[in-house]
């Protein structure tokens, strides 16, 4: 890093020796620090830096929705930190703002480590000089130096620590730098070496002279309130749970964390003149306090913006904008969305095709090796077959399909996120929302889901409008998540791409993924816009989309990371869900009830029903096994046909081709059929788990699997009676 | 024998459901009798008819429940039982308590109509028949807590003032805007949300509480009026439902042009966030640093032309048509004529 003259950050200070990451092991500490700043500031980035975990960082304002802990021990003593949610203000009332504000009132952690861009400093103040009004126990951290340096913009951090009276540390933290110093200035806070001074900002005179009636009120009933004149504020904001923790007397925990449930109960009784007097000065004030407020904080951070940072040249943002124009232009936003996740497509089908049998090679070639050692220990044969030939067989399917295209999508997909592309997509669809009465950003939830529907849910958290939020939810099953892909993928080899010579048959399977991909996307504005016209009827209500700057993707964290944490949680899955389902298989197919199989009664029952949407008995059996876990829904079916009671990898999709339409009838159409009904039809069962945690609401999570279910049988129904009328068999 | 069977289970079916008389019915009234709902709406009409001069009679409270007269009656004597109301020669009044009750029913129902507007996104046309059905079921607590987090709002969306707690209703003078002088700014005041069809239109029209605008022409079959940048045509008895009052000098200031007419390239300056946008909105505006005296640029269109994006304080922010609409600004760099100020000179 050159800097021009003094430099711009302590270059020495890289991690020391004496910073010892301890990951989550979060259980005795000595400290606690939280994270605060802006979204897309870099807080997580500081917090994986620091710990050595790897928390999940991207280039887009919300990544972080949840608060996550992790440890670090430096100079012999441990600090437990906390990552959590982006705010842009403590004002706001949005959950995820909340979690923040909370955890810094109530939890009172040692220090709060503030991350601010250096690069929309102003913006960032507004934050700074709110936090400073709680606590004093405050460290900035002005991150992303190194891209305030790229667009010339100098930030003079002494000026700004003396601005605001606390510790100013510069650093670059996906590089590493400066890390060491803040680490170290942190550990001077809260041994208490350093002082702080926070500067407190005055509002206008009508408002201060609110604050000087209310102040004295509150001190009088709780004389030890470190920060009598926030709260205050916040009263006179009408801030729902400061106003609640005084009703309740836990407002007594700010002044004296020990306070007895006794002392509580007393306290209560403050409360009511309090309220009384808090609504006589709302009232005087008309309503615009916060507008107020934040005047008042946005003309000091403008005052210290001014002070200390330094433009140099006007060249900020020239390939930025010329790159922005092109992606959500007119003429090519659409198409150079849909030609990018067609090639996203085509890399990951056509490169997953390789790894998936070089791995069915070796793990196939294990079962059969497994088998003949039990066999010549002489274990009975109903043991090798359960073990080998179901459990075992069971998870090898899983793990060569279903590993390859998430270990290539994956990261693909992470580096598009980091470079700052998917709320441009947001941006390009919005129309569509607005037209269905939901949320732009339900784009970035279902582009998370492509990846798996349980991460698109709890990604809808970003959406702050319970409404538009319930319309995320319910409707990101719609699209197919990575566990569904082998399925659709062989399915459009079998029937799509043999119509290809074979140099395109990948492509011609992303082309037919993709097409489906649309009609899950079709099927989601119409769902999201008939549910915003009956039960959950409304206007699309307020929408703001930050736009980051484009950065550039950090390709080697990026592969490790999204590769690390697919290969484990298909390994996981592989273990719980599809070793379970691999025993069941041969169980049903094994078990003989009067002369058949199980799997051969049970699927005989559901053979009517399948007929009626155009499938058979054996594949709504292969769904109904597969609940746990989409992605086995395929051997399954192989399996059934076959009776042999294993999962099985026919020697090539020719084999499998005829084993489909001449052994039992297959026709395009059923294809077709069954990749609709996989589109469709109701989450998984970790995706049902997360609707149910995100809503609270037994409710929801039962439309939120119902619905695809009715709506995948009632249009296979009605498709398939209208083909068989159209005199098509 | 088959027959007998039937017409015994059809008179059995009569005796339980005929309209009024059968049992079914006849349960179903008692319960409304003594349903809150049915006591806070008969609060309510007969609170506005005091109001307005023309007392209320058990006709007129059976017209305004839908409920036939001999079950009106049956609630006036019920609540004149609990010396809620009185009946006099010229129609019911309301005792004290009676009074007290209605002007809680009166801020529930404001404050309702309010948050729904403001914080939630149920449509305009829509928050009364809701705030209606919710202003029964809360307690006192949760409305003073909705008060409390509104900043104890002097005014539901529609204009009409809130009571306080105490009960004390805050002034709204102000004249209907048929008779309203010609060429003067007048500021609208309320809006009367009944009947809904007319509602509708002045819904559908854009305008709002808050807004200033100004009568142009006046004929019997229609009045034109000039917002900011738009010309509304009304017809009297739709102008009939709306109350203004002479513009007060700070909100008849130039207000400029809404940032949603602006250009990609251009650049203005915050002149303010309309008064009218309240809530959710209002608050990520401040938070964005959208605050008066900011400067912001447009950058770019969305393939379909909303939503536009924005330069703020440094930052990149796309915002939708309605919401940019919120926000005042005035055009840098000289040239073009500002619509807002021509008005105001
Ligand atoms: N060039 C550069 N990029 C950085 C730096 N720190 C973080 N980033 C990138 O900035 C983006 C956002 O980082 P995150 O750590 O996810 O930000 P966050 O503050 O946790 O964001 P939210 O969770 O959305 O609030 C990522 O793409 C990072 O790679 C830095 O110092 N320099
Ligand atoms: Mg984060």
């Amino acid at each position: 890093m050159t800097g021009s003259g003094e430099s711009k950050y302590c270059e020495s200070c890289a991690l020391r020796d004496s910073l010892v990451r301890m990951g989550i092991r979060v259980d005795s500490f000595d400290y606690v620090l939280a994270l605060m700043g802006n979204p897309n500031t870099g807080k997580s980035t500081v917090f994986n830096a620091l710990t050595g975990l790897r928390q999940h960082t991207g280039n887009w304002t919300g990544k972080t929705v949840a608060r996550m802990e992790g440890a670090f021990e430096f100079d012999g003593r441990r600090y437990k930190i906390v990552d959590l949610p982006g705010t842009y203000s403590l004002l706001s009332a949005s959950v995820d703002e909340e979690v923040a504000r909370d955890f810094v009132l109530f939890t009172r952690p040692d220090a709060v480590i503030v991350v601010v861009d250096a690069t929309v400093l102003e913006r960032n103040l507004n934050l700074v000089l709110q936090v400073l009004e709680i606590t004093d126990r405050v460290v900035v951290c002005l991150n992303l130096m190194d891209e305030a340096e790229r667009k010339g913009i100098r930030v003079d951090h002494r000026a700004l620590s003396r601005e605001l009276g606390v510790p100013v540390v510069p650093t670059a933290a996906r590089q590493g730098v400066g890390l060491g110093l803040l680490v170290q200035t942190v550990a001077e806070l809260v041994q208490g070496r350093i002082r702080t001074a926070p500067r407190r900002v005055k509002v206008d005179e009508q408002v201060e002279q609110a604050l000087t009636e209310l102040v004295p009120v509150l001190q009088q009933a709780y004389p030890d309130l470190p920060n009598a004149r926030w709260v205050a504020m916040r009263l006179l904001d009408g801030d729902y749970n400061v106003r609640q923790s005084l009703e309740s007397g836990e407002l007594l925990r700010l002044a004296r964390p020990d306070a007895t449930d006794a002392e509580i109960q007393q306290a209560r009784e403050h409360a009511p003149h309090i309220l009384a007097h808090t609504a006589t000065l709302q009232r005087k004030l008309e309503g615009t306090f916060r507008d107020r407020v934040v005047e008042s904080l946005y003309a000091e951070a403008e005052a210290i913006a001014r002070k200390v940072v330094h433009r140099e040249g006007e060249r900020r943002w020239d390939w930025e904008q010329k790159l922005d124009s092109l992606l959500t232009s007119r003429l090519w936003g659409l198409p150079l969305m849909a030609l990018l996740l067609m090639l996203v497509l085509w890399v990951t089908i056509q490169g997953a095709n390789y790894i998936s049998e070089f791995l069915a090679t070796g793990l196939f070639w294990v079962e059969e090796q497994g088998s003949r050692l039990f066999t010549g220990l002489g274990a009975p044969g109903w043991l090798t077959g359960f073990l080998w030939h179901g459990v075992y067989r069971g998870l090898a399917w899983v793990v060569s399909v279903m590993l390859p295209p998430m270990a290539i999508f994956f990261p693909i997909f992470t580096i598009l996120e980091d470079m700052g592309y998917l709320p441009r997509v947001a941006f390009n669809m919005d129309r569509f929302f607005k037209k269905a009465g939901a949320h732009g950003k339900q784009a970035l939830t279902m582009a998370m889901g492509l990846g798996c529907n349980a991460a698109g849910v709890v990604a809808t958290r970003i959406i702050n409008s319970p409404r538009e939020r319930l319309i995320a939810i319910l409707t990101n099953n719609f699209m197919p998540c990575n566990g569904r892909w082998p399925l659709l993928i062989t399915m459009s080899m079998l029937f799509v791409a043999a119509a290809f010579p074979p140099v395109f048959a990948a492509a011609a399977a992303a082309g037919t993924l993709l097409a489906v991909m649309l009609i899950g996307i079709a099927v989601t504005f119409i769902v999201s816009a008939v549910l915003s016209r009956t039960i959950l009827k409304g206007e699309a209500s307020s929408f703001t989309l930050e736009l980051p700057p484009y950065r550039k993707p950090n390709v080697l964290a990026v592969l490790y990371t999204s590769l690390i944490d697919r290969t484990m949680l298909v390994l996981w899955r592989a273990v719980v869900m599809a070793a379970p389902a691999g025993g069941v298989i041969w169980l049903l197919a094994n078990i003989h009830l009067g002369g058949q199989s199980l799997s051969h009664w049970i699927s005989g029952w559901l053979d009517p029903l399948g007929r009626a949407i155009g499938l058979d008995g054996v594949v709504l059996l292969a769904y109904i096994i597969a609940i746990p876990a989409n992605e086995i829904v395929v051997p399954t079916i192989i399996m059934t046909y076959m009776g042999t009671g294993m999962m099985t990898e026919l020697e090539s999709l020719n084999d499998l081709r005829r084993l489909l339409v001449e052994g039992h009838g297959w026709t395009t159409l059923t294809a077709i059929n069954l990749m609709l009904f996989s589109l469709l039809h109701n989450p998984c069962s970790t995706t049902i788990l997360t609707v149910w945690r995100e809503t609270k609401s037994t409710k929801w999570t039962w439309v939120a699997t119902l619905l695809p279910l009715g709506i995948a049988f009632s249009l296979l129904f009605v498709l398939n009676t209208l083909v068989r009328w159209l005199g098509y068999r | 024998m088959f027959e007998g069977g039937l017409w015994v289970l059809l008179l059995f079916a009569l005796l339980l459901l005929a309209p009024q008389w059968g049992l079914v019915p006849r349960w179903r009234q008692q319960r409304w009798l003594r349903s809150r709902d049915a006591i806070e709406d008969a609060l309510m009409h007969i609170h506005q008819r005091e109001h307005s001069g023309q007392l209320a009679s058990v006709e007129s409270l059976a017209g305004a429940l839908n409920v036939p007269a001999r079950l009106a009656l049956a609630l006036v004597q019920r609540m004149e039982g609990q010396g809620l109301l009185r009946t006099s020669a010229g129609g019911l009044t309301l005792t004290p308590e009676g009074h007290r009750l209605a002007i809680q029913v009166v801020r529930a129902h404001r404050l309702f109509e309010r948050y729904l507007a403001y914080e939630t996104s149920v449509p305009p046309q829509e928050v009364h028949e809701l705030a209606h059905r919710l202003e029964h079921s809360v307690t006192p607590q949760q409305i003073e807590q909705l008060d409390a987090y509104m900043g104890h709002p002097l005014a539901d969306p529609h204009g009409d003032p809130i009571p306080s707690a105490t009960g004390e209703m805050p002034e709204m003078e102000g004249q209907s805007l048929v008779d309203f002088p010609i060429g003067k700014p007048a500021q609208i005041v309320h809006v009367e949300d009944e009947p809904p069809q007319v509602y509708a239109q002045i819904v559908a029209e854009g305008l709002r509480p808050g807004m200033v605008v100004t009568v142009v022409e006046r004929s019997p079959t229609r009045m034109v009026l000039e917002s900011d940048t738009e010309e509304h045509v009304l017809a009297p008895v739709v102008a009939a439902n709306i109350t203004v009052r002479e513009a007060m000098p700070r909100v008849a200031a130039p207000s400029g042009e809404r940032l949603g007419s602006l250009e990609p390239g251009e650049k203005a300056t915050v002149v303010r966030v309309d008064d009218a946008c309240q809530g959710l909105t209002r608050r990520r505006f401040l938070d964005l640093g959208i605050t008066p005296g900011v400067e912001i640029e447009v950058v770019m269109r969305s393939p379909f032309g909303d939503p536009v994006a924005y330069r703020v304080r440094d930052s990149l922010i796309a915002l939708r048509r309605e919401q940019a609409d919120w926000i005042w600004v005035r055009r840098n760099g000289g040239g073009q004529a500002m619509h807002g100020e021509v008005k105001s000179a």
